[in-house]
């Protein structure tokens, strides 16, 4: 759609001669056509990419008060907090900001799951979409890790240990990612030097390959329906609005009530009652004193809960690393015609919802004590988790087929 | 719209309510009911410190100057009263025992303070310092304590709150800490459901006592976090304007939609 | 008419209300960016551990002997005490047109050192050791004659850098590149007790 900028004079064209600044707005804002009918779930994709944003803008500010290393990287954390202007501020940005990424994530996910946002022609806008959530789950691991705190420590060791696991090359992989035969130094600066620089970066690269791939094939809706299908006479699409302005203001009030929430956190519970950040945490590492309990920062602890769920550990890990990959076959195992949750049967519906569910019991179930009922239900949760993935397939292809509207739904209002 | 949101909410409530703390309180738990903002309970919990634990603790992260400068000491008190001999304003407060004697004395050294409000909590503090009791079997210090049961600290306040003796009943099971299931929740020390009865008497009457380990847990709390108070208060600006801008957003996005049909 | 959902000019639209309303927002906006921003750039701010370390540095004179100079440290820089001998505070005379700023007009100094010997006490000379060129340490020269610094040379400091001459009151020559004599930090002077980073004028408020 690329429209030609004309007779403009001054310093808008001097700079649209050299780079083609109003064509780029043309092109992926005002001519981007994207459905009216997107509804809440469709916040999280700008507000995931704000919080990458506000994540990269603390952590530099950060890193000019951190000094990683065994000796120094806690001290250099509360003395920051304490003693430099602010960043008792700027600080908990960072950290909470870690969590608040997951929450924006994973309600994304669950949009695209709902709308069947990941089937064709969108597969590989899904696969680009979980490239970025691993590289996350590596970039928010180490930096977790880097304060060196008592749960940072052993959080460390037992995710660095499954990497044992790995027949054959197991013990040694563990050594040659520590450098040392213990968490030290050489773990601490190669994490400190991979979370500030590599991760950060191969993120950046995912997320703008992520809108390519988005911009190419167009945003899905609430209701499933190629909104490319039904164009009008001047040949764009009829339930279709410009990104800009319609979802640009759109999008800033989404960014309003998000920073709203994240300024509650920070401000009035920056700990958010030692989910966020674990009350273990404001102890150095210990290498004798294990704390009393250890889990995961909340948004690992599904995968640690089916982990622990399982009574081998070779199986157990296997497992683990197949709920995180299992979310790649997505487009594959989903069968069904339609897209959207609401063109399907009840069949399907209890099937996501229960997954929901599922995934929500597992990271409850992943900070409590594998004992007594936890174990069992811990169990239990892992068959619903992969019984989704098993079941996706015939569910789909049988109640995914009825009829869908001609047009998305939109009630103007 | 409207349904998508109720999902959200829903799921987010769900998560909520599935992460709930439940609490599972041994019956002669109480809570310690501090005020972070009550300036004086502040200062007579630096006073505290520095008269009973300073001897021992460290409170390695916080500077004399920046302590009396947000409890509002004035320089000439601070420099009487807290800053230690040999140390100057700005040090942080340190405590003069060599870490190689106390741990020869007490079989490891005393923790360092600053945090301990944020790693365990100002209850547990609160707790520990008022559960401490008399225990023939515990042959270093004489003394046993129900929140941390063989603690390496002497009572360092019989003094002032005496040394209580568990209650015969009780005595097993709360020490055990499994006291849970039909335990009374526990009023004053020394109240009838609490686990003690009096053992030999300390200067302060219960009451005293326990205002007095809320000061000093109180000013402990300020110092795992000193600038709390500074961030609640900014963070009310902060959310007001934030609710402001999303409301005028909210109207810009309302005047555009009006287009789309 | 085309069938589209929002290319169409709808006929109510108040051209003026959008407009105030894209003023509001962008300008709560823009404010609410700059709010932000204030923490950001406040972080770049001495620390309290910098403060700290930058606390007034007490020196005692009554160790020191005449002609004797002293080095010390205050706020990261280097200080200069010199216990100047009546001969020392001789040789600051008679060279005034040959100085660049000789009554100090230009040079940073408190209001109590701005005078001929550029100190408090004229016994005793403190200086940041700090060359007003390009930062370089100063060194002492302080034995009178010495031809390798220059002809008639009264005696004071050379910087080796790029050859700057001070006398024994800290004051440039010219032909130095520096152009402003060393600047004098703010002190006080009790007895034999000389406290760098106290001002004598505002003593009390360190």
């Amino acid at each position: 759609m690329a429209t030609v900028i004309e007779g403009k004079g001054g310093f808008r064209a001097w700079l649209n001669k050299r780079m083609p600044v109003d064509q780029f707005v043309a092109d992926q804002l005002t001519g981007y056509y994207a459905p009216k009918n997107f509804n809440v779930w469709y916040f999280f994709g700008s507000l995931a990419l704000l919080v990458f944003v506000m994540q990269i803008v603390t952590g530099i500010f950060v890193t000019m008060h951190f000094k990683p290393g065994e000796a120094t990287a806690w001290n250099s954390v509360q003395v920051m907090v304490r003693e430099v202007p602010y960043m008792w501020l700027i600080q908990p940005m960072h950290a909470v900001g870690a969590s608040f990424f997951f929450v924006v994530v994973y309600l994304h996910m669950a949009r695209a799951m709902l709308y069947g946002s990941y089937k064709a022609p969108r597969e590989l806008l899904w696969i680009i979409g979980m490239l970025i959530y691993l590289a996350l789950m590596a970039e928010a691991f180490m930096g977790y890790v880097l304060p060196n705190g008592n749960m940072s420590y052993w959080g460390a060791q037992v995710i660095i240990n499954l990497f044992g696991t790995i027949p054959g090359i197991g013990p040694d992989l563990v050594e040659w990612i520590r450098g040392d035969y213990g968490i030290g130094d050489a773990t601490l600066n190669r994490f400190f030097s991979l979370h500030v620089i590599a991760l950060p970066f191969i993120i950046a690269l995912l997320v703008m390959l992520h809108l390519v791939a988005l911009r190419q094939v167009g945003s899905n809706n609430p209701d499933g329906i190629e909104i490319k299908e039904k164009l009008g006479k001047d040949g764009l699409p009829i339930d279709g609005v410009p990104f800009h302005p319609y979802y640009t203001v759109k999008d800033i009030v989404g960014v309003g009530l998000f920073l709203t929430l994240f300024a509650v956190v920070v401000f009035f519970a920056p700990t958010f009652g030692g989910l966020f950040m674990e009350p273990p945490n404001f102890e150095p590492a210990n290498p004798v004193s294990t704390p009393d309990h250890i889990a995961p920062v909340w948004y690992f602890t599904p995968y640690y809960a089916i982990l622990r769920a399982v009574p081998d550990q070779k199986i157990g890990a296997l497992l683990m690393a197949a709920s995180v990959v299992a979310f790649l076959f997505l487009p594959w195992l989903d069968r069904a015609k339609n897209k959207s949750i609401r063109y399907r049967g009840a069949a399907s519906k209890i099937l996501l919802g229960t997954f929901f569910i599922t995934f929500v019991v597992l990271m409850w179930l992943g900070l409590k004590p594998a004992d007594g009922i936890y174990v069992l239900l811990a169990r239990i949760f892992t068959t619903l988790y992969f019984l989704f993935f098993i079941l996706l397939p015939f569910v789909s292809k049988a109640d995914g087929n009825g009829p869908v509207p001609d047009r998305v739904t939109y009630h103007a209002h | 719209m409207r349904t998508s949101t109720y999902g959200i909410v829903a799921l987010l409530a769900f998560a909520g309510t599935a992460f709930a703390a439940e609490g599972n309180n041994a019956g002669w738990e109480r809570p310690a009911e501090n005020q972070i903002a009550n300036l004086p309970s502040l200062q007579r919990g630096a006073r505290n410190f520095m008269a009973y634990c300073s001897g021992c603790h460290s409170l390695k992260f916080v500077r004399y100057s920046r302590l009396a400068e947000d409890l509002k000491i004035s320089d000439e008190l601070r420099d009487q009263l807290l800053v230690k001999p040999g140390a100057k304003f700005t040090d942080y407060i340190v405590s003069s025992m060599p870490e190689k004697d106390a741990t020869e004395w007490f079989g490891k050294a005393p923790p360092d303070l600053s945090l301990t409000a944020r790693s365990r909590s100002p209850d547990w503090i609160f707790n520990f310092l008022t559960t401490f009791y008399a225990d023939p079997a515990s042959r270093q210090t004489g003394v046993n304590n129900l929140q941390l049961p063989g603690t390496a600290m002497p009572h360092v306040l019989s003094s002032l709150q005496g040394v209580p003796r568990l209650k015969a009943v009780s005595h097993e099971s709360a020490a055990a800490g499994a006291d849970r299931a039909g335990a009374e929740p526990a009023g004053e020390s020394g109240h009838s459901n609490s686990p003690f009865e009096p053992g030999a008497q300390g200067s302060l009457t219960p009451e005293q006592y326990d205002n007095f380990v809320r000061d000093t847990v109180n000013f402990l709390q300020y110092a795992s976090d000193p600038t709390q108070l500074e961030r609640q208060s900014l963070g009310v600006w902060v959310v007001l304007f934030l609710l402001m801008f999303t409301g005028i957003a909210f109207l810009l996005k309302k005047e555009y939609w009006k287009d789309v049909r | 008419m085309s069938d589209h959902a929002a290319t169409d000019a709808v006929p109510e639209v108040d051209e003026s209300r959008r407009k105030f309303l894209i003023a509001a927002t962008a300008g709560t906006g823009a404010v609410g960016a700059i709010l932000t921003a204030v923490p950001f750039v406040a972080s770049w701010n001495p620390s309290e551990s910098a403060r700290a370390a930058g606390l007034p540095t007490e020196v005692d004179l009554s160790k020191m002997e005449a002609g004797q100079m002293t080095t010390h440290f205050w706020r990261k820089k280097q200080i200069y005490v010199v216990k100047r001998t009546p001969e020392m505070l001789a040789s600051l005379a008679g060279h005034d047109g040959e100085l660049k700023d000789p009554e100090s007009k230009e040079s940073d100094q408190p209001d109590y050192a701005k005078n001929a010997q550029r100190a408090l006490n004229p016994d005793v000379l403190v200086l940041i050791a700090v060359c007003t060129h390009l930062g370089c340490l100063p060194k002492t020269r302080f034995t009178p004659n010495d031809a390798t610094v220059m002809a008639n040379w009264p005696g004071g400091f050379f910087c080796p850098c790029h050859g700057s001459k001070f006398d024994l009151a800290g004051r440039v020559f010219e032909g130095s590149p520096a152009s402003l004599n060393l600047a004098v930090p703010p002190y006080t002077l009790e007895g034999d007790k000389l406290t760098i980073g106290v001002d004598a004028n505002q003593k009390g408020n360190a």
